[in-house]
């Protein structure tokens, strides 16, 4: 799902413990996606674990849409 | 089969990065992706198609050419074999290729310029001797247009090479504003059918019989039309009418141009015996017009010489900014004129380039 | 079964594009908040958003209606009419 090609900078986030595929995707849309980790597994935290591991990749998330280094 | 192995052999001999895909990708869908197109679809350039392509020549794939501007990438032999492959050559148009960029390598030929300017040019390239024949090149019917795979894929190889290797690339170093179709290719032979015509290459100083190609800046073609005059002079005068309106009528000695002078047209001036050498000088003479006539201000029109020049007799191009190419179908009374870089106005800084072509 | 190209560039560039240059700031812009999908992803979307919004940032909820299928061009194609950036979410 390629956002790039239609001028739309993007983030993909994506939980660890799937790293290869996301090298593997990357290698095939031929560039650099900027992707953001967050802890696996997911589909079992209560309600706080979810919104604290939102809050987390808030700061990291508004740096990466930005040009902001 | 047999081009496959010697694929996996030889293929250490290419030094060119490997650019992997997956085989759910479709490759071309990864050319463009990688931004090697010219917006048509280009062909994948796998070990076994560029090996194939420098087949086509006898120069070694490591050789460097030159460095590409704008940003001076170098091109290897390989680097122009996996261009030519992009573009749909076939091997045995390696030889034209590789001398049509040399030309336009040359700092005379200004390609950096020809990249980077806001107008309309591009390389357009001149075929002329044997060579021409020996790959199938078309100097006959709409031999300005579609249809000729040595005619595309040469012209086309030589601005993929200038976009991939060199960088330049419309919207970043490439300015144009328009641009114009014949940025993606104009390549084209001369039509030597005639013994008595003088061909383009013997009068940039090469032997008949040898194959060279000319590199000129342009666009085009823009229609010259006349199916009525029937004499030389009143040709010439018309002809000439057409020709000062190039870019704009007042706007003088700032661009060269190719006459393309097709087969009706030309049989005019055949019958009065004139050759090359009488049809470009009375063309250019007959674009020779009073400073008065073409004066800068006139009717609020900005264009135009400075009133300094109004005594002066002032030709459209410089003495030597006519070239006069003959091409074309057998039926129709109209000629063409490539309009040449707007950049011309030192007529020794900006020329066209011409080289032997070497198999 | 690994296939390849030859690289026809000077190869100044890396081997994978550069992804399209993000804007020195989102101020007035639209951020996109795409749902992949996956389990979870909404409640995750949904306090992300809250964060973005209290920041003053726009945003805009979008996605495909399950993780199985690929999201359609017309569907790509309303979201980058709408959005300035995006961020996608979540990979599992």
């Amino acid at each position: 799902m390629n956002f790039d090609s239609r001028g739309i900078p993007g983030i993909s986030v994506v939980t660890t413990g799937f790293t290869d595929a996301v090298a593997t995707q990357s290698k095939a849309l031929g560039f650099e996606p900027a992707v953001l980790f967050v802890p696996h597994p997911i589909q079992n935290r209560t309600p706080e674990e979810l919104d604290k591991i939102a809050d987390d990749i808030v700061e990291p998330a508004l740096k990466l849409l930005t040009a902001v280094k | 089969m047999a081009e496959r192995l010697e694929a996996k052999h030889k293929g250490g001999t290419l030094v060119s990065r490997k650019i992997e895909y997956s085989d759910t990708s479709d490759p071309m869908e990864v050319c463009y992706q990688r931004g090697w197109t010219d917006g048509l679809p280009v062909t994948p350039p796998t070990d076994e198609r560029v090996l194939e392509m420098l087949k086509g020549t006898r120069r070694r794939a490591d050789e460097v050419v030159g460095k590409i501007p704008p940003y001076l990438g170098t091109c290897t032999v390989e680097k122009v074999a996996i261009n030519a492959v992009l573009a749909g050559c076939k091997p045995e148009y390696m030889p034209v290729l590789l001398a049509a960029l040399e030309a336009a390598l040359e700092p005379v030929f200004t390609l950096h310029g020809v990249l980077a300017t806001t107008y309309f040019s591009s390389p357009i390239i001149i075929v002329n001797g044997p060579i021409a024949r020996a790959i199938g090149m078309n100097s006959g019917l709409n031999v300005l247009g579609q249809g000729n795979r040595a005619n595309a894929t040469i012209g086309r190889a030589l601005n993929l090479i200038v976009q991939n290797v060199g960088g330049g690339r419309p919207g970043e170093a490439d300015r144009s504003t328009l641009g114009a179709p014949s940025k993606y290719t104009l390549c084209f032979a001369e039509d030597e059918s005639d013994p008595e015509w003088e061909p383009l290459s013997v009068a940039r100083g090469f032997p008949r019989g040898v194959s060279t190609v000319t590199l000129f800046q342009g666009h085009g073609p823009e229609a010259i039309v006349d199916q009525k005059t029937r004499t030389a002079e009143g040709l010439t005068r018309s002809i000439a009418s057409s020709l000062v309106k190039m870019g704009h009528p007042k706007l003088v000695q700032s661009a060269r141009a190719v006459l393309v002078l097709t087969p009706e047209h030309y049989a005019i001036y055949k019958e009065s015996g004139w050759d090359r050498k009488k049809i470009e000088r009375a063309l250019y003479e007959a674009t020779i017009r009073p400073g008065r006539e073409i004066l800068a201000g006139a009717d609020g029109v900005g264009e135009g010489v400075p009133a300094s020049r109004a005594e002066e007799m002032v030709p459209k191009f410089h003495d030597d900014g006519l070239m006069v190419v003959r091409a074309g179908g057998p039926a129709g009374l109209f000629s063409a004129v490539l309009p040449g870089w707007l950049a011309g106005r030192n007529k020794l800084e900006l020329q066209p380039v011409t080289k032997e072509i070497k198999t | 079964m690994t296939n390849w190209m030859r690289d026809p560039t000077a190869e100044t560039s890396a081997v994978k594009r550069a992804r399209r240059v993000p804007p020195k700031s989102l101020e007035g812009l639209t951020v996109g908040l795409f749902d992949i999908g996956k389990t979870r992803t909404p409640e995750f979307l949904d306090r992300v958003e809250q964060r973005f919004k209290e920041r003053g940032l726009k945003t805009y909820r979008c996605g495909k209606p399950t993780n199985a299928k690929v999201a359609t061009t017309e569907n790509l194609q309303k979201i980058s009419s709408e959005v300035d950036v995006i961020l996608i979410g979540l990979s599992d």
